[in-house]
């Protein structure tokens, strides 16, 4: 009796955990390049569903359209943050609470703009929020489970691919090592900066698209999801992308399974737990004894830049 | 002097004084001549809740403009007077100020919970009547002497709905899944009693917070107790999410919820799924009564859209009814225009006919009698299943 519970709850959890590992990951990957707890993903985030939302239900034109448009919107507003915001800030030698405001502001007033534009009501992706469901083994498992876990592991694969073998992406690794000792040798840390935006405005685009065609969103809803991202971060050990992802996995199924011993209203309080248990106990993440040698994504030499 | 007041407050006023000027000069000449009758709405005109504020301002503005027209009470016209509250309790404290200081208004309308509780004391202070307008608190009820509702509270459709689902349903096993904040728990509360009262079991009682989006663990616990009936206690966002999980996980119970389903929304985000869900509704629909069919189609005309938040606009568009009936009945009894005699007047007449909501009782304790109607999923649109007086 128990058994299928167990399984239900651990597949839909796992499915559930796909979006929050993109936005972990997108969140690390510019902690890591860019040395900053980017709170304006959130306002990221926000521009990369109402783009989409509005290319699907206003312009009437297909998704594959919509997702290109959201990516490029986003990164193009990553990129504004990055030009006029913080190179200001790093040129004008701002303290990191400064940073730390700037990105947060910039969430709130991305929040209040689409609250303008789009109104309070919350809205998905697609006018349906159903996905066709086969039982397997006695598990319900939807389409949208199928597409979401794909979709994640085809893009940590690319992510891994590119910073693995990809000049750009052994310049982003060079650049987190020590951003001084690779402009040495030629790479612009700048553009760097700039490569993980772009990147970062890929997985948070992909997480709202599986997030909004399975719940409803409101401007705030991305403040809110950032939380995972953060823990997640925090968990995984600053830095360590794919450690990350993991955590995000077991929050996920944290989150799911606690069901079973505290009421359902309690499973927020889960995730805050999970914060303040970090922070006091783990402050440079959670490393199994195994692991503590090893780095997560060992760093390359750095490479002369083509000039 | 220079006018050191911000930028942001002008704006307001201006808007305020524009949707003000447009009640009184499109009143017909007759009426011009006479002394005006002043009542104030206090509403959002600005800010996130804009959207649902600036058309119920336009509801009741169009009442007023209508009793105008024929002929206003006893020739006098009534004359509105709008402040923006931006849904937020100290810009309403601001607007309640200005009405009664400066506008000299006996009578205000209000919505949204947090404003009505926040301006209340003002309200009492300037012995001014305040009509709660929408807000489903039961707070509503206990703010003093001077604010009455003409909304239903919270407990009134829920009320109905659950000894529909005992008596003529025959239903006798349910689950309640309710979001974890104020309406959620209220609610959830009064279907579990007036249910359990009657005889019937609840098996499950399940809250959920409401930033989740995975309602799975909670919904294999309800599957387990297996219930005839589940009761959803959620918001718009959230209730159509849990319905969904729910028809995904196998169980095909038939699901109840109050207001807050009733959204078309939700039928083309569950398509087949939300056939035979049944939720409320505090206003009379097209079917139910023919001045909506004609209310509707005139924001249609005048607008090109249906309406944001249709019963609320309904309700306010009764407002300036309530009032002239108030004015009349002031009148009638030869008595000075005052706060305190239009609290007088509220309570002496206690029964309202009106044109958009039908028949309204004002109770001593505060709270209003008003007919709940029942709503069901039926090929993919809403239709009328009951109406419980």
């Amino acid at each position: 009796m128990m058994l299928p519970i167990l399984a239900q709850i651990f597949w839909t959890g796992f499915a559930n955990a796909a979006y929050y590992v993109l936005f972990t990951i997108a969140f690390a990957l510019i902690v890591k390049v860019v040395q900053l707890w980017n709170f304006a993903q959130a306002g990221m985030m926000g521009i990369a569903f109402y783009t989409m939302y509005t290319v699907i239900n206003f312009l009437e034109w297909p998704t594959w359209a919509a997702f290109l448009i959201g990516v490029a919107v986003t990164a193009a507003a990553g990129l504004l943050v990055e030009f006029y915001g913080l190179r200001t800030l790093r040129r004008r030698r701002s303290s990191n609470l400064m940073f730390f405001i700037f990105t947060l502001i910039f969430s709130e007033l991305i929040a209040y703009v689409l609250m303008f534009l789009f109104g309070t009501e919350p809205v998905t992706l697609f006018p349906s929020i159903l996905s066709p469901v086969r039982i397997i083994h006695g598990i319900a498992v939807t389409d949208w489970d199928l597409t979401a876990i794909a979709v994640t592991s085809v893009s940590l694969i690319a992510l891994w691919l590119f910073l693995q073998f990809h000049r750009e992406g052994q310049f982003l690794l060079a650049v987190a090592d020590n951003g001084r000792l690779a402009e040495l040798y030629g790479i612009s840390a700048q553009r760097a900066y700039l490569v993980a935006f772009a990147i970062a405005a890929v997985f948070s685009c992909e997480g709202m698209y599986l997030f909004g065609t399975r719940a409803a969103v409101l401007p705030t809803t991305p403040n809110d999801l950032m939380l995972f991202a953060v823990i997640g971060t925090l968990l995984g050990g600053m830095g360590r992308l794919f450690a990350a992802a993991a955590a995000a996995v077991v929050l996920a199924l944290v989150q799911s399974y606690s069901v079973l011993v505290i009421a359902s209203k309690w499973q927020g309080l889960v995730l805050y737990g999970f914060l303040f248990v970090v922070i006091v106990l783990f402050p440079r993440g959670f490393r199994l004894p195994g692991f503590r040698a090893r780095r997560a994504i060992p760093s390359p030499t750095p490479v002369q830049a083509k000039v | 002097m220079s006018d050191n007041r911000p930028a942001s407050l002008r704006r307001r006023t201006l808007l305020a004084t524009a949707m003000a000027g447009v009640a009184s000069t499109s009143l017909p000449a007759i009426a011009q001549d006479k002394p005006k009758l002043r009542l104030g709405v206090a509403l959002p005109l600005t800010g996130s809740q804009a959207l649902f504020g600036t058309d119920q301002v336009r509801a009741a503005q169009w009442g007023a403009e209508d009793i105008n027209r024929k002929g206003g009470v006893n020739g006098q016209p009534l004359e509105m007077i709008v402040q923006d509250t931006q849904a937020d309790p100290q810009t309403g404290i601001n607007a309640f100020n200005h009405l009664i200081g400066v506008d000299k208004v006996p009578v205000i309308a209000v919505a949204w919970s947090s404003v009505v509780q926040a301006t209340a004391p003002v309200a009492t202070r300037d012995t001014t009547l305040a009509l709660s307008i929408g807000a489903s608190s039961t707070k509503v009820a206990h703010l003093g002497d001077y604010v009455y509702t003409t909304y239903p509270l919270a407990n009134v459709d829920v009320t109905a709905l659950a000894k529909y689902v005992y008596n003529t349903l025959g239903k006798r096993t349910g689950a309640v899944l309710y979001i974890n904040n104020e309406s959620g728990l209220e609610g959830g509360r009064v279907f579990r009693d007036v249910f359990t009262q009657l005889g019937g079991k609840i098996v499950a009682y399940e809250a959920y917070d409401p930033t989740a989006t995975d309602f799975t663990g909670m919904l294999l616990k309800v599957r387990v107790a297996d219930p005839e009936i589940i009761h959803i206690q959620g918001l718009t966002a959230d209730t159509p999410q849990v319905i969904a999980q729910m028809r995904q996980l196998g169980m095909q119970q038939r699901v109840t919820s109050y207001s807050a389903g009733y959204n078309p929304q939700l039928i083309k985000q569950l398509g087949a799924a939300a056939e035979g869900f049944i939720v409320t509704s505090l206003a009379p629909g097209p079917g139910d009564n023919p001045n909506v069919a004609a209310f509707i189609e005139r924001w249609k005309k005048e607008m090109g859209r249906a309406p944001n938040g249709l019963p609320y606009t309904q309700y306010l568009y009764d407002y300036p009814y309530i009032v002239s009936s108030i004015y009349a009945w002031l009148a009638k009894n030869n008595l000075p225009v005052s706060g305190e005699n239009f609290r007088k007047g509220l309570v002496e007449i206690r029964e309202f006919d009106l044109p958009m909501t039908g028949k309204l009782v004002v109770n001593p304790d505060h709270t209003v009698d008003k007919p709940v109607y029942l709503l069901t999923v039926k090929d993919g649109a809403f239709v009328p299943l009951a109406t419980i007086s």
